[in-house]
């Protein structure tokens, strides 16, 4: 079956990276006054390049674009025929409605994945309409890369591409992360969780035979993993549980008929919810009211991150009082694959330097199932 | 009043179903058929070939003595044996076995399994249980990983080989569980490499862990007249439960533990594979039985299986073929992509060479393979020509 993809550009993106301006988020003409140059186009042209070159005969694909910069002249130099052109910007300075606007387009086509060059802002402005109902892969063009649906590379994004169009990968779950750079530029941290995509990820091979591997999706891991935490949950029957945020964590809330918060801190106790989307203060206020407590995380965006990305409400004093050996760190294989290590950054450098004394952690993978996982702590 | 039938199911479609998913994969088995024994020149769907996918690694299925010891036992004591081990099916011939067995493993006692498979699917699950943790080596054999799922004990998976990570699991785990079982492959069937017995050994005891050996591929193979793992580490008694099989080296068929007496009193007490299936016929304890001896009084079936190994390897490595981390007459030879490796073996086919491709996802994608197993039984020449097909066909396929 032929596969349809839209493809955006977002010709600015990554054009603040190179002179000092994390992002180019309001700030575009700062940014060309400071020499900044495009590079959007050449990272889409070589990811194009590469992905024709090495993998797929040319009219296997059905395109859907924007006109000019967006899109159609890429896929055009590098002579992909079956173009269609839904969107065309009104000016040659692109703004993020044309991104949505486009965006709404591929809804409309149904189309099997979109395809964007540009950083986490053009992340979140695709997600804003097509939400978790198209799979988004990103070529990696922005200064901010931190949502998990990005390729690590163009060369990588290429092979993606590729693996999704003869279906070696399946679809799972992507966090979309959100830094706030006017923040930012002042020097301050703080990245949220956005929301949940749909990214192409590896799939989870389970042996059943004796040479032979069955695929198995995403869910049907994650139900395993709300296994595992059920298990958990009853042999603790005094502990309080919090759930962390992000697309795994929420499933096994669910699964267990807890109504969770996908991006938030939830809190249960003996089997129910008792504390939705919980700020720092409130956690502190529960902690003194159940001394013994198990923290569930799992990595959140594309570096593998614990805590400190999506997580900021889990300050430093919670996670010193709960404890490292509370934490439950659970994960689908597929996720691990792409992030071989697990990295914190709570923002105090003696509790990080705690968990990098730790060397690993035992990441639950499966029911009953870990494996061991190195920690690094956030030096980059 | 009766209720009404919703459903018209049909309770046997999924049969063709699934199977032709697999076929439309294609991951369904086409099975190739032996017109010949399993010999060095075998005859496959028609075709005269040089075996190189036996795992007959010292072509005892084909020795004489093994071979009269069938027979002779097969006429004395009959066809089969008549119950399981445990009611009436116990001859003197087993036990034969399982004495010489242990002496030549330099343990205090064995027992014969009516499979490797059996062996580990039976034991394993009786091993540990809730409160438990199996410690296991990424890439163990499917088998293992079978009786790894039947127990109520929590599993941890640390990287292959990867000594430093098993210690950080065996630390985090030496706090939480009641027991602790290290459960490793001997000789890792795809990649022909060795598990570092010794110092998983040394590890488990600072630990109190147990430690259990898979070693089908190096029974017969490794160690000083190819007494296996123990042996070639020179730590023979120390691994807790050293299990393995009659059906690749050795020539027959049957799976097989040595150990203390312990371990043998509650393994045939507890395994139910053991208990509730057949006995093995006498031909089958028979063969066994001669296969130990021989490999007792004839080193010259490992010595040439080693000469092979080595000659092999070296004009394969300086062809310029990557054999990854082989160890064992398992020797991989690394084209990359899976399409190649599969247009590799079949090409070797056409040149009279059976050797399988194993591609992803049982290897890594960019890490396919055509596995090779020597043989005891091939000559010099088998060797050249097929060394001279590899170099020809890769050089063809741009892999060299």
């Amino acid at each position: 079956m032929i596969k349809k993809i839209g493809f955006i550009v977002n010709p600015i993106a990554g054009m603040g990276g190179k002179v000092g301006l994390k992002g180019t988020d309001g700030v575009l003409k700062k940014a060309v006054k400071l020499g900044a140059k495009p590079i959007a186009e050449n990272k889409a042209l070589e990811t194009l390049k590469e992905f024709i070159s090495h993998f797929q005969t040319k009219d296997e694909l059905h395109w859907f674009t924007c006109a000019g910069i967006m899109g159609e002249n890429e896929l055009k130099s590098v002579g992909f025929k079956k173009i269609e052109i839904v969107y065309t910007p009104k000016s040659n300075k692109t703004t993020d409605i044309d991104t949505k606007n486009t965006c709404k387009k591929f809804l409309e086509k149904q189309i099997d994945l979109i395809l964007f060059c540009g950083g986490d802002g053009t992340a979140r402005d695709i997600f804003k309409i097509v939400s978790n109902k198209i799979p988004i892969l990103g070529i990696p063009s922005g200064v901010k890369m931190h949502s998990g649906i990005f390729g690590i590379n163009t060369n990588a994004t290429a092979k993606m591409l590729n693996e999704f169009v003869n279906k070696r990968l399946t679809i799972g779950d992507a966090e979309i992360m959100d830094l706030d750079e006017k923040l930012y530029r002042k020097g301050k941290w703080n990245i949220r969780l956005f929301g949940i995509a749909k990214g192409i990820v590896e799939p989870t091979y389970v042996q059943v035979g004796k040479s032979i591997f069955e695929s198995v999706s995403d869910d049907e891991v994650k139900n395993e993993l709300a296994e595992h935490i059920k298990d958990e949950i009853e042999k603790n029957s005094d502990y309080l549980f919090l759930f962390g945020s992000g697309g795994t964590v929420d499933y096994i809330a669910k699964k267990l008929n807890l109504q969770n918060t996908l991006l938030g801190i939830d809190a249960v106790y003996k089997k129910k919810m008792i504390g939705n989307d919980l700020n720092e203060k409130r956690i502190l206020r529960l902690l003194q009211k159940y001394p013994k407590v198990k923290l569930i995380l799992s990595p959140i965006g594309a570096q593998g991150f614990i805590l400190g990305r999506g997580n900021l409400q889990l300050s430093p004093m919670i996670i010193k009082k709960i404890g490292l050996d509370n934490i439950i760190v659970v994960s689908t294989p597929a996720k691990l694959s792409s992030t071989p290590f697990l990295r914190v950054d709570t923002g105090d450098k003696k509790l990080d330097h705690l968990f990098t004394e730790k060397e690993f952690m035992m990441v639950v993978i499966g029911y009953r199932l870990s494996r061991v996982v190195k920690l690094q702590t956030n030096n980059f | 009043m009766g209720g009404q039938i919703l459903m018209n199911r049909n309770a046997t479609a999924f049969l063709n179903n699934e199977y032709q998913e697999l076929v439309e994969k294609d991951l369904d088995w086409k099975l190739r058929i032996l017109e010949s024994g399993s010999t060095p020149h075998s005859v496959v769907d028609g075709k005269k070939v040089i075996m190189l996918c036996s795992n007959n690694y010292l072509n005892l299925s084909n020795h004489p003595k093994l071979i009269q010891s069938a027979i002779d036992a097969a006429k004395k004591y009959g066809a089969g044996s008549g119950s399981v081990r445990a009611i009436a099916g116990t001859m003197k011939l087993h036990i034969d076995v399982e004495k010489k067995l242990a002496k030549f493993k330099r343990t205090e006692s064995a027992l014969i399994y009516q499979t490797g498979f059996a062996a580990n699917s039976g034991l394993i699950p009786q091993l540990v249980g809730k409160g438990d943790i199996i410690i296991s080596d990424e890439l163990n054999h499917g088998s293992i990983i079978d009786g790894v799922r039947l127990t109520k004990a929590d599993r941890a998976v640390y990287k292959h080989r990867d000594v430093g990570e098993l210690e950080k699991v065996l630390k985090d785990a030496d706090k939480k569980y009641r027991r602790i079982l290290i459960i490793t492959d001997g000789v890792f069937s795809m990649d022909g490499d060795i598990a570092p017995m010794d110092k998983i050994v040394n590890l488990a005891s600072e630990y109190g862990a147990m430690t259990y050996v898979d070693d089908a591929h190096g029974e017969g193979v490794i160690g000083p007249e190819g007494r296996g793992i123990g042996a070639y580490y020179k730590i023979e008694g120390k691994i807790d439960v050293e299990m393995g099989t009659f059906s690749k080296a050795y020539g027959v068929v049957g799976g097989l533990i040595a150990g203390s007496q312990d371990l043998i009193n509650f393994a045939f007490n507890k395994s139910r594979t053991w208990l509730l299936s057949g006995s093995h016929p006498p031909a089958v304890a028979g063969a066994q039985f001669a296969a130990i001896d021989v490999l007792e009084k004839e080193p010259q079936h490992v010595k040439k299986l080693w000469d092979n190994t080595n000659y092999f390897k070296k004009e394969l490595k300086s062809m310029g073929f990557d054999t990854g981390t082989s160890e064992t007459p398992i020797t991989p030879v690394i084209v990359g992509e899976s399409s190649k490796a599969k247009e590799l073996s079949n090409k070797l086919f056409e040149e009279g060479i059976f050797a399988l491709p194993i591609v992803f996802p049982m290897v890594a994608k960019d890490k396919a393979r055509i596995r090779t197993m020597m043989n005891a039984g091939h000559t010099k020449e088998d060797l050249d020509y097929t060394l001279e097909k590899f170099e020809k066909l890769g050089k063809k396929l741009e892999i060299i």
